[in-house]
């Protein structure tokens, strides 16, 4: 389902308006910083001087050009690649999930310390 | 209350050794494909001889698409594996080289000085192997009769490996 639904957003007719120039420039290098580089240790395409990355930043040019928007070429990019090209994955739950168990964790300590505890007088 | 807090941290406890050492086997760089299980990406590219070869075409046939460079060390060593299974199950499988980030010359050469049995076909700049999800090289994907790619291998494939996972696209 998941990947239906970015099939369909990286398939959809370009949905911004082309780049060109100094706008283009700067919003490559702004998307390719939100790619993962897939052959280097959590580095970004737009930081990655290896082939693999210039021919991602050459087609997130490329895309930018013609009018696609950041929404879309991440969404090719996540077709081929998976979740793992993005830098900053789009499923909140795995930024939440560690605080949710950190919490979790607390009450239990804090639970079972009061229980512990001889009563006071 | 104890015996609840016991039970819940022994589940808990259970379950994260259970998750790290279901982890401890995998290879931390494999990436799993997300394009196992669907079509191929279709694509149209031009081989060394000028001939056009559209993946499309080939449907009704397993296809084997090796992506490889001259500049890749253990393709060097696959590329025997590849030649050999050609020349024996070629008539089955349409086995296809796709070379990237790469010049001609050297292509040529390689291919003059260690055999060829199938088509090499040139992806300019890349977009076929980022359409295949492709990082570093060889990797090889598998693909079967309705042009869905069930196999994905990272790095040099033996006979064995190359069979084994033919045989899935076979089915």
């Amino acid at each position: 389902m998941i990947f239906l639904f970015f099939l369909l957003v990286a398939l959809a007719p370009p949905q911004g308006r082309p780049l060109s120039g100094t706008a283009l420039e700067q919003r490559t290098q702004e998307v390719s910083s939100l790619l993962r580089c897939p052959v280097c240790q959590g580095m970004s395409v737009a930081d990655s001087p290896s082939t693999v990355a210039l021919d991602m930043k050459h087609q997130v040019r490329d895309m930018l050009a013609r009018g696609y928007t950041q929404e879309q070429i991440l969404a090719y990019f996540v077709q081929s690649y998976g979740q793992f090209v993005l830098l900053k994955p789009e499923n909140r739950l795995i930024w939440i999930l560690p605080i949710l168990i950190l919490i979790a964790g607390a009450i239990v300590v804090v639970t079972t310390a009061r229980k512990l505890s001889p009563p006071a007088g | 209350m104890n015996r609840t807090v016991l039970i819940v941290g022994s589940a808990i406890t259970i379950a994260l050794v259970a998750v790290l050492f279901l982890g401890l086997g995998k290879d931390p760089t494999a990436i799993n494909s997300p394009l196992v299980g669907k079509p191929a990406p279709p694509f149209a590219l031009t081989s060394l001889g000028g001939q056009r070869f559209d993946i499309r075409q080939l449907r009704g046939k397993p296809v084997i698409v090796n992506f490889w460079a001259t500049w890749c060390v253990p393709c060097y060593q696959e590329h025997p594996v590849l030649v050999e299974n050609a020349r024996t199950i070629g008539g089955d499988v349409q086995f296809l080289g796709v070379v990237f980030n790469d010049s001609e010359d050297k292509i040529n050469a390689f291919l003059r000085e260690r055999g060829s049995a199938y088509p090499t076909l040139l992806d300019q700049q890349g977009k076929t192997a980022i359409e295949y999800g492709v990082g570093g090289v060889p990797e090889t994907f598998f693909i079967n009769r309705r042009g869905v790619i069930v196999a994905k291998f990272v790095g040099p494939m033996t006979t064995e490996i190359l069979q084994s996972n033919l045989s899935k696209a076979l089915q």
